[in-house]
Parts: structure tokens; sequence; C-alpha cells
């Protein structure tokens, strides 16, 4: 590295009879940051490329949203509509529906698959056979790797109404009439979360396993010295060790909020389902790819868009009126 | 249970939707370039549907078609799942081939065509032999409000019939069903009189998949409604179109269905069986019925002999069925899959257009159709009478030839699948013969009674705006109805929601339309 080439200016003291003032900071000059470290920002620009064509250039095709996008007549040809195709969407007969079942289960997920890699983590950590926990652990992060189409199957699988292993099983303990939970409405968002846990869960915790690694045993000795019991530890401990983590976690999923996960829903949609299965991620692969309406299922990507924004924002704002950090 | 790979690929143009990626593409089309000033010339690029493996390039198929037509051909070769998804991104895309096969009837390529992205055909095409519509009704039926877009590619008119286990008939001492009322008896028992002699009631008499297609997709439902005097999608009452499910045939039919269900006669997963494994419960000898294409005679025929070679005889093939009082209505097909229509992008000129069409002529001419449907004569099949014979089928290299031309080249046809011009395949043994046989003699006798939709040649532009919305209400409601889940009242108001959603205007566009177009 060549950053020693521009000399340090070496500026007289204002006044020497005071203690020496701190290193004056000197007014930041672009160019020069630039020329000093420039192979800093060389490396910067593969990434910059990258975000300019990959993530800011297709946002053009967003304008799509607010036109009658004809693809033969391109962008510049289709003519302009304003706000039609949101109020469509706004005043339209499936919105409510849509707002609703997304909203529904970004509750659930929040409810019930955000704290369970918390749960478990914690659990793990609470375990003092080293083996037993790295085996744990590594059993319940496999589910991660496989397709949402093979967890779909083996959904189809284990609880279809006639062949199905565990429909067959709660059918024998419970008795009564075989219920088909892959058909029935009903069952739609339980099967959802319980295939959300089964696949995520393990996977989740690998975050704040390691959060946890990082608390200074220390404390933990110290603590028992005081007399602490386990669950003194725990609660004064482990868990504020791993809040910062939780809050920056809880925040990024914010954003992600409106994404039901397309191909998981997508795959468990039935006609007898539908009504509680259609989510904005499935509407707009129904609308967009099946019916070709390309410009009111950009309005609905480009709305679900400005929600996770919001969203991101709102909660990072929150986090730090709780005195947390926050992301930004 | 093999559950749908082929969603993937869905996923992966689904995502790139959401991310307006595939929309980027296509930000430059309609601007003009010289790069495509050839086009038309000297290279033919088509895009089709694909039932295998992509065949070679430089494979003896390709090289015998390129030499047919005196031009290079360029094929994009989409599989056949996901055909509808890959037209939709290709039309939204600047790389819309010479030729493409599209469903012309979908809202996308509708939206593209009258925004003048292909050829309007109408009238154009009688210069050309092959091309020339041979059927009327057909011709009709696959025009776009009065426009033909497309060369469209034949099928036989009516393929709709039962595939019944002849075993299990002759069991139970029963006679080949002629009424609904026949095979309500049948279904009943082969559910409760153990046809399979095993001493356990662990038999039901119909099978049904999860029906991937909307309302009139000639979904078992469509061609049972269909028996009791459903119209067929649209139909005449009292001098006005309407929907076939605003009909009392339509209830009553469903009706007449749920019973069954309610009595356990259907299989219990028929809302979510995937029609990839719409055979297994048929050939493992749990179901005992199927309401579906013809060929799914010769499909299962061929299963069972697979299984075990001396059962080649236990499926029979019965046509469509009389109402109780008699009456006969039976379900035809559109006469046609898709069309292939041709792109203005790249066909700039009528010379160009006109060459175009010259081509697609050779290749659909009787040499063509027999390449395209049969193969390479004396290198994968030979002539016997009215058959061809395959034959080196243990050479590698004829098996390459012969699986391009099945899953793939034939494709390219548009009189091709229903051996017009080309030649039938020898059928493995007689009871596959007769079947094959029977096809013809069934078609025939249920086209006297066909029910056909009058209102197949025009779409409604309502339908084309919110189709989103408004297609999946009814065929969702009856499949509800059926399981259970909601009473007839609740299905009426489904249909009164499909009025109220847009409906009403469809079935006015509809009106005035199919009156224009002369129906």
């Amino acid at each position: 590295m060549a950053t020693d080439l521009v000399p340090e200016v070496v500026r007289p003291a204002a006044d020497s009879s005071r203690p020496a003032p701190p290193p004056k900071r000197r007014p930041r000059d672009l160019r020069r940051d630039l020329l000093r470290y420039r192979w800093l920002y060389l490396l910067l620009l593969p990434g910059l490329a990258y975000f300019l064509v990959f993530k800011y250039l297709p946002m053009y095709g967003l304008t799509i949203a607010f036109k009658d996008y004809v693809p033969f007549l391109g962008y510049s040809g289709s003519e302009w509509v304003g706000l039609k195709h949101f109020q469509e969407l706004f005043t339209g007969p499936d919105f409510g529906r849509l707002m609703f079942n997304t909203l529904l289960l970004a509750l659930l997920t929040i409810v019930f698959v955000f704290p369970a890699p918390i749960v478990v983590a914690l659990m793990l950590n609470e375990l003092r056979v080293n083996v037993l926990k790295r085996s744990v652990q590594s059993l319940i992060y496999i589910p991660h790797f496989l397709s949402w189409t093979i967890v779909a199957s083996l959904t189809y699988l284990l609880f279809s109404v006639d062949f199905g292993v565990i429909a067959n099983w709660i059918h024998g303990v419970l008795g009564g009439e075989k219920t088909d939970y892959v058909a029935q409405a009903d069952w739609f968002r339980p099967l959802i979360v319980l295939q959300l846990l089964w696949k995520q869960t393990g996977w989740g915790t690998i975050i704040y396993l390691a959060a946890l690694a990082g608390v200074d045993s220390q404390l933990y000795e110290a603590a028992r010295v005081d007399g602490a019991g386990r669950w003194r530890q725990f609660w004064h401990i482990t868990l504020p060790a791993i809040r910062p983590t939780i809050v920056v976690m809880a925040i990024l999923t914010s954003g992600n909020l409106l994404d039901s996960g397309f191909e998981q829903i997508w795959l468990m949609t039935t006609s007898l389902n539908r009504d509680v299965a259609d989510v904005f991620d499935t509407f707009v692969y129904y609308v967009g790819i099946t019916q070709g309406a390309f410009s009111y299922a950009t309005a609905v990507g480009l709305f679900k868009g400005v929600i996770g924004v919001l969203l991101i924002f709102g909660s990072n704002w929150l986090a730090k009126r709780l005195g947390e950090r926050g992301l930004f | 249970m093999s559950t749908l790979p082929r969603l993937r690929h869905k996923i992966i143009a689904a995502t790139s939707l959401a991310l307006s990626t595939a929309l980027l593409a296509a930000g430059c089309s309609g601007g003009s370039d010289d790069a495509d000033q050839q086009a038309g010339f000297g290279e033919l690029t088509v895009m089709t549907k694909l039932f295998g493996t992509a065949p070679d390039p430089n494979g003896e198929m390709q090289q015998a078609v390129e030499k047919l037509i005196g031009k290079k051909l360029k094929v994009t070769w989409v599989p056949n799942a996901e055909y509808g998804d890959k037209a939709n991104v290709t039309l939204a895309s600047d790389s819309i081939p010479d030729v493409m096969v599209v469903n012309e009837k979908s809202p996308s390529f509708v939206k593209a065509a009258e925004a003048g992205a292909f050829w309007d055909l109408t009238g154009k095409l009688d210069k050309y032999p092959n091309l020339k519509p041979a059927d009327e009704q057909t011709a009709k039926n696959s025009m776009v409000n009065g426009k033909t877009y497309g060369i469209y590619r034949v099928r036989p008119a009516l393929r709709s019939g039962i595939v019944i286990r002849k075993d299990w008939l002759a069991k139970l001492g029963l006679k080949e069903p002629e009424t609904v009322g026949d095979l309500y008896a049948i279904a009943k028992a082969f559910t409760e009189q153990d046809p399979d002699g095993n001493g356990k009631k662990d038999t039901y008499g119909l099978i049904i998949p999860k029906w991937p297609g909307n309302y009139a997709s000639a979904s078992p439902y469509d061609v049972i409604e269909t028996w009791f005097g459903a119209p067929n999608g649209w139909g005449e009452r009292d001098g006005k179109l309407v929907p076939g499910f605003d009909t009392p045939e339509f209830l009553e039919a469903n009706r007449w269905l749920k019973k069954w269900i309610t009595e356990g006669l259907v299989n219990k997963d028929f809302a979510t069986l995937d029609t990839g494994n719409w055979n297994d419960p048929f050939v493992q000898g749990k179901g005992g019925m199927i309401i579906d294409v013809n060929v799914r005679a010769t499909q299962l025929l061929d299963l069972f002999k697979e299984k075990n070679p001396k059962d080649f005889d236990k499926v029979t093939l019965i046509g469509n069925l009389k109402r109780d009082d008699g009456q006969k209505f039976s379900y035809p097909f559109t006469g046609y899959n898709d069309v292939m229509a041709i792109s203005k992008q790249r066909i700039r000129t009528e010379a160009q257009l006109d060459d175009v069409l010259k081509t697609l002529d050779k290749l659909q001419s009787k040499e063509g159709s027999i390449l395209l449907t049969n193969g390479i004569e004396g290198r994968n099949f030979e002539v016997e009478g009215e058959y061809a014979v395959p034959i080196n089928q243990n050479d590698p290299k004829v098996k390459a030839i012969q699986n391009d031309v099945d899953k793939a080249f034939i494709q390219l046809g548009t009189r091709a699948s229903v051996g017009l011009g080309a030649y039938k395949v020898k059928p493995a043994d007689e009871a596959s013969r007769k079947m094959r046989e029977s096809f013809d003699v069934l078609m025939n006798e249920d086209l006297k009674t066909a029910v056909h939709n009058p209102a197949l040649g025009v779409i409604a532009p309502t339908s084309v705006a919110k189709g989103q919305t408004l297609d999946t209400i009814v065929p969702d409601a009856r499949i509800k109805y059926l399981s259970g889940a909601i009473s007839e009242d609740q299905l009426k108001a489904q249909i009164k929601r499909w009025y109220d959603g847009g409906g009403t205007d469809i079935a006015k566009e509809v009106n005035d339309l199919a009156a224009k177009a002369g129906g």
C-alpha cells in the first residue's frame, strides 16, 4: 500500500501555552481521500457495480406499475395510466383478503417462528455435554437444506387422508372422522407454521449460539460466587447478552413481513384452501406470470416493497426508542 | 408421491418478475435494430413444447428437417408443464421467436396480438395448401374475436371418454354403462362389492385428480356437467349466451356427483391428488374408473402390461353417456391445441411473412408430416401397409431419432398428431389395436351429440383485464361444494360473486362479440 505518499502536514500549535489540543481533524477532502485510499475504493467498485446493475437499474422497470404495459410497445411506448393499477388493487375484491392473509401469516410467524430459534439456542446453551449439544445442533439444521418442494411433498405424504402416516396416527389416537389435513382450509395455517418451524428453527439457532458463545464466562463465575442459580444466571447474563442480536434480527425480519415465502405457500395451495392461502406473493405470480398482467403485478409488488421499507424504518425507530441500538 | 419438480422453474420465473428484472430486458423492445433484418430468411426460430429431453441441435432429425425446409432451424424447446408460464415471460421479453406456439386465448397473448406483436393471418392462409384450415368449426374455435392469429394444431375433435377396469366389470357381472345411472351403479358396486376379491372394502369407483385448469377446461367435472345437459363453457338460454355454471343442469350434475363423494365412491384426496399421479390408484387397483381423454386408456393398458405382460386386456373405454331421460350430450374438444403465431417484431414485411408461411407449408406437407410424426423412413421406421413399424430400436442412434420425434418434433406439426398425411404407428398387440380403433368409432358416434361452445372464438375484454380475480371463483367453489365445505346456496352465492366481480360485463361482451362474429 502506498498510503504514506502524502505526508502529514504538521501544523504549529496555535497556542503553545495551552495543554496539547487533541489532534485536529482536517476538513474532509474527498479527492485526497480517494487518492489516499484508492486501493480500498477500487475494491469497493465491484460491489457498487453489482448493486447498480442488479438492484438499482431494474428499478426502472417499476415504472410499468404506472403504465398499461404492453411488452411489444416497450417501456417508452406503453401508455402512462398514473395510479390506475394501485386503485384497482386497493378497491378490488381481493385486497382485503390478501392483506388479511398476509398479515395473519406474518403475525403467526412473529409469534411462533421468530422466537423458536431463540428458545432452542438458549436450551442448547444450557446443555453441558458438548458432544450432545453439537450433534443436536447439526441434526436440527438439516431440514434447512431441503427445498420447499420436498417439504411440501413430505407434508402431503405424511398428512394426506388415505396414506398419510401422521394423519393415520392422529386418527388412531383421537378416533372419529378422518381429516384431510392438506385439503382443509382450517389446517392450512397450522401446517404452514409447522413447516416453517421444522425447516428454519435449527438454522436460525446458529446466530444466537454465536452470540451466546461470545459471553464472557467470567460473568457466570462471578455470578455463581455471588450465589446466583441457573435461572438467575440465565436471566441476568445470558438473556441480556443476546438481546442486541434479537433486536437486530427482529428489525431485519420486519422488512420481510409481507414476504410470505412464495414457494411454500404456492405449493400448499389447493382449490379448497385458496381463500386463506392467497397472499401478495402468490397473487403477484398468479396475476403476473400466469395471467400476463405485468403492470398490475408490478403495482402489487411495489406496494409490498414500500410497506417493507416502512416497516424496517418503523421498527428501527421503535428499537431506538426502547433504548436499543437499532440497525442504522 | 412424486411432487412437482417443475415448480422450481415457475418459482424462478416468479422471482424474476418480482424483481422486475425480466421486465428490464423488455425495455428496449419495440425499438429497431439491424441484427434482425435478416430474420425470416436463411434461419427460422421457433418456440414449442417438449415432452422429454431436448433434441440435439445437430442431431439427425434436426438435420433432416433443415434439409426439408432448406433453412437453418433454431428451436427453443420448453417442457410442456411450464409452457404457459414460459410463454408469458417470453411475450414480455424482446426475444420472441419467428414462430411461437401459443395459447391464443391467454390474456397476455391477446394483449400482445392486439398491440400488433403478431401477424393477423385472417384470410392469408388460403394460399398455402397445407396451412389452410381443414375444418371450419375448428378454425372458428381458434379465432380471437373474428381474427386468426395463428395456424391451429389439429387434435381429435372429441376425445372424452371413460376408462373402466374391464376385469372388475366381469367379476361383478356388470355391463358397460350407457347412462349416468348405470355409471353410478357401477361406481357403487366397485366400492362396496369388493371387485378385486381381496375380502376387504378397499376400493372405490372413480379417480379424480386436482385439476390444473379452470372452468370449462375438459376436467372430469366439465364432462359430467355436459352429460347432464349443461353448456360446454357458454351456451344459449332464452336467446342469450350464459356461462355454463349458471344453469340448473350444472347444479344438478354437481348434486349428483356430490352424492358420489359423500358415499365414498370417489378417491378421498380428489382435491389434492396431483395429475402426475393420476394413473397410480388405477393401476394399483384402488379405483376402477377415470373420466378423461381417450388416450389415457392406451396409457393404462401399457402400464398394466408393464407390470405383468399377461395383463394386456384389463381396460375398456366407453364414450359419453346418456342422461337418465335418454337424452345424450357429449363433451367435444376444441379440435386443436394452441396455434402457431408469427411474430411481427421479427418478421417485418409481407415478403418475409410469405417466406415463413411457405416454409411452414413445406413443413406441414405430406413429406413433412411423415418426418415430424414418424421420423426418417428406413432409419427408425418402415412402412407396412397403413402402418409405420419401428425398426433398429436397439441402435442408440436410432433410439435418439425415435425419441426426438415422439417427444419433440411432433410438436412442430400442425396436422401430424391426428395422422393427417402421416402413418399410424402399428399397435404392439391386439388389445391396443382394438383400443386405438375404438377411438374413431366412439368419436364419430359422440360427435353427433357434441355440445359445442359457441363463445370459443371470442374473448371479452373484461376477462382479459380481470381474469386473474374471476377465473378461480367458480372452479374453486365447485370443489368446495363437492367436498362438502360449502352448501349449494353458498355455491350459488359464489356464482353471484363471479357476476358481481365483473362477470356481468363479461357476459354482455361475450354476447355482443359473438353476435358480431356471426355466431
